[in-house]
């Protein structure tokens, strides 16, 4: 209590766009497993899976123009680029936090501020999360959802098979992706810290 | 010895003189020939009592490239109530000719139509006689045709088939690599069938053009491809026979689509019958691609077709085919599994720390306060 105070870290564009596609990530691992593995789950029929996994595909697109628009809108995407200089021993002091220090009860190197809100791992998971992947599964999706009128692009990319191989391994990588995600983020002072500060915008610094 | 030769003679005149008798359309009573006198001029035409203008012409190089050409079938064949020609007459034979009976020959076919929505039409007022959808005089082997040719050849003349399958995900996709029939004539044989497309020439190569190309004919195809001689062209003969293409300078990509075989059957088209579930097909165990065929096409629209191991399909030999789920590629779910198992570890293995060191972290907050 006594040096603890709340920092305002979290927008409220960032957490709407932020839980919108948590919601929309899990629907379409799920709805995706459906499609995939059809042999073996049965949540919904495959015709029901289909048509949600497309809606919601196109809710996280329109979402994911929501990040887009707010991050460049107001200069803040520079959040999550690392500064050269420190980069490298930033990352080492963070693993170290990570993979020693956090069981010893060390403090967390990196102090989270508005304007540095992500540790350098951090930032280099998510800016290959939202600059590679993320539009890399956006726009496979868009070619498989209208086969026959984007074959040409499809052609473009080798085929049907390579831009299914593409969606389908991000979908692996989606998948693992939320729960180690929602793991790391019970890594805060308490394990419910993180998931508040993603509702109230609100963390606390100690 | 002599008397065996007079007994052969004797036996083949007997045969000449019965032989017209057993099969009239070795010496029919009216040749082709006679009839295209008439019929070969692209004007020949009648008026019909509803006052619609009926053609009579008959493309000789069609008809000659069609089936019944093909198995010796003429035009009195069919056209049986045609005994004689009188040229004393403008119309040298009946004005109006009996209605020709396709059932005569293709039993099978007239009682499997029995049970289908196009006969069952009848009733309503409506005819559907075969040739509405078959043609009469330049019907065709259908085997070596592709979907899109089916189906334009067929369903297509009647049918818009976008009226009725708004419901239908990936809707045009569907309508161009799998047979109509497929989904509604539940009962017909389903195959995959494989052509090799050309990237060069930008067309598929039939059956000669490509055993030309490889050096070989059609009995020395599969002995070449097939080297274990099981008769099925498993992964690793299918990997070796992309690899002889590209040796003979053939760049091109195997295409795959969804047909039924040619069978009576077929015509068990009836309302509500359709398959409407997805699971049917996309599923790897699905039955539609248990049949994959390579196709080697004849220029009489017949085709050589070689069995090939399904699982080629979940290949990326065929890397223009894929059917969701069904022909899934195994190797991705393998690394899908691995990843997933290699996260989860790693969560679960740092869980289980934190757990453990929960008294050390204690102890030091114990000694900051």
């Amino acid at each position: 209590m006594d040096n603890k105070k709340l920092i305002y870290i979290h927008p409220l564009p960032v957490r709407i766009w932020h839980w919108i596609n948590a919601v929309g990530m899990v629907m379409l691992v799920v709805t995706g497993l459906q499609i995939r593995f059809a042999d073996i789950v049965s949540l919904f029929t495959l015709e029901e899976a289909i048509t949600l996994h497309n809606y919601i595909g196109f809710v996280v697109i329109g979402n994911y123009g929501l990040w887009v628009a707010f991050y460049f809108g107001t200069g803040k995407i520079k959040i999550y680029f690392p500064t050269p200089k420190t980069f490298l021993p930033n990352t080492i002091k963070q693993m170290k936090y990570y993979g020693v220090d956090i069981f010893k009860g060390d403090p967390n190197p990196h102090h989270m501020t508005p304007d540095n809100k992500f540790n350098s791992l951090q930032q280099q998971a998510y800016v290959g999360l939202m600059f590679i992947f993320m539009p890399l599964q956006m726009i496979t999706g868009l070619l498989l959802w209208r086969v026959n009128d984007f074959e040409k692009y499809i052609n473009m990319l080798g085929g049907i098979k390579i831009v299914d191989t593409i969606h389908v391994l991000l979908f692996f990588f989606f998948s693992i992706f939320i729960v180690v995600h929602s793991y790391l983020a019970t890594l805060g002072h308490t394990p419910l810290a993180h998931f508040k500060a993603m509702f109230t915008g609100f963390e606390e610094s100690h | 010895m002599k008397k065996k030769k007079y007994t052969s003679l004797v036996l083949g005149i007997f045969s000449l003189l019965i032989a017209p008798l057993i099969f009239p359309s070795l010496c029919p009573a009216v040749e082709n020939e006679e009839c295209m006198e008439c019929h070969a001029d692209d004007t020949l035409a009648r008026t019909k009592s509803e006052g619609m203008k009926e053609n009579l012409f008959v493309n000789q190089e069609n008809f000659e490239n069609s089936v019944h050409h093909a198995n010796d079938i003429t035009c009195v064949d069919c056209h049986s109530d045609i005994e004689k020609l009188d040229w004393d007459n403008e119309i040298p034979h009946s004005e109006r000719l009996a209605a020709v009976f396709c059932d005569k020959c293709h039993e099978e076919e007239a009682e499997a139509y029995v049970d289908s929505v196009h006969k069952k039409a009848g009733g309503k007022g409506i005819t559907i006689p075969c040739y509405a959808c078959h043609g009469y005089h330049y019907v065709t082997h259908l085997e070596a045709e592709s979907v899109l040719e089916r189906e334009n050849g067929f369903c297509l003349k009647c049918h818009n088939p976008n009226k009725f399958h708004e419901w239908l995900p990936q809707m045009e996709t569907h309508f161009a690599y799998v047979e109509c029939t497929v989904c509604h004539a539940p009962e017909v044989p389903r195959y995959i069938n494989l052509r090799f497309f050309d990237l060069a020439k930008q067309k598929f190569l039939d059956g000669n053009e490509l055993l030309t190309a490889m050096g070989t004919d059609y009995d020395g195809f599969m002995p070449l491809v097939d080297t274990d001689s099981s008769g099925i062209i498993d992964i690793k003969e299918f990997e070796n026979f992309t690899y002889m293409l590209l040796a003979k300078d053939l760049r091109g990509t195997f295409h795959a689509e969804l047909v039924v075989a040619i069978e009576p059957v077929v015509h068990h088209v009836n309302r509500g019958a359709a398959n409407r579930e997805c699971e049917m097909c996309h599923i790897p165990t699905s039955l539609f691609f248990e049949n994959v065929r390579f196709a080697l096409n004849k220029e009489d629209g017949t085709t050589e077709h070689h069995q090939v191991d399904r699982k080629v399909l979940e290949t990326y030999y065929l890397k223009h085919f894929y059917a969701l789920g069904g022909t899934r590629i195994r190797l991705l779910d393998q690394i899908g599994l691995a990843m997933i198992a290699a996260g989860a570890g790693v969560v679960l293995a740092h869980l289980f720390m934190r757990i453990l060191t929960i008294p050390t972290r204690k102890k030091k907050m114990d000694h900051k306060i």
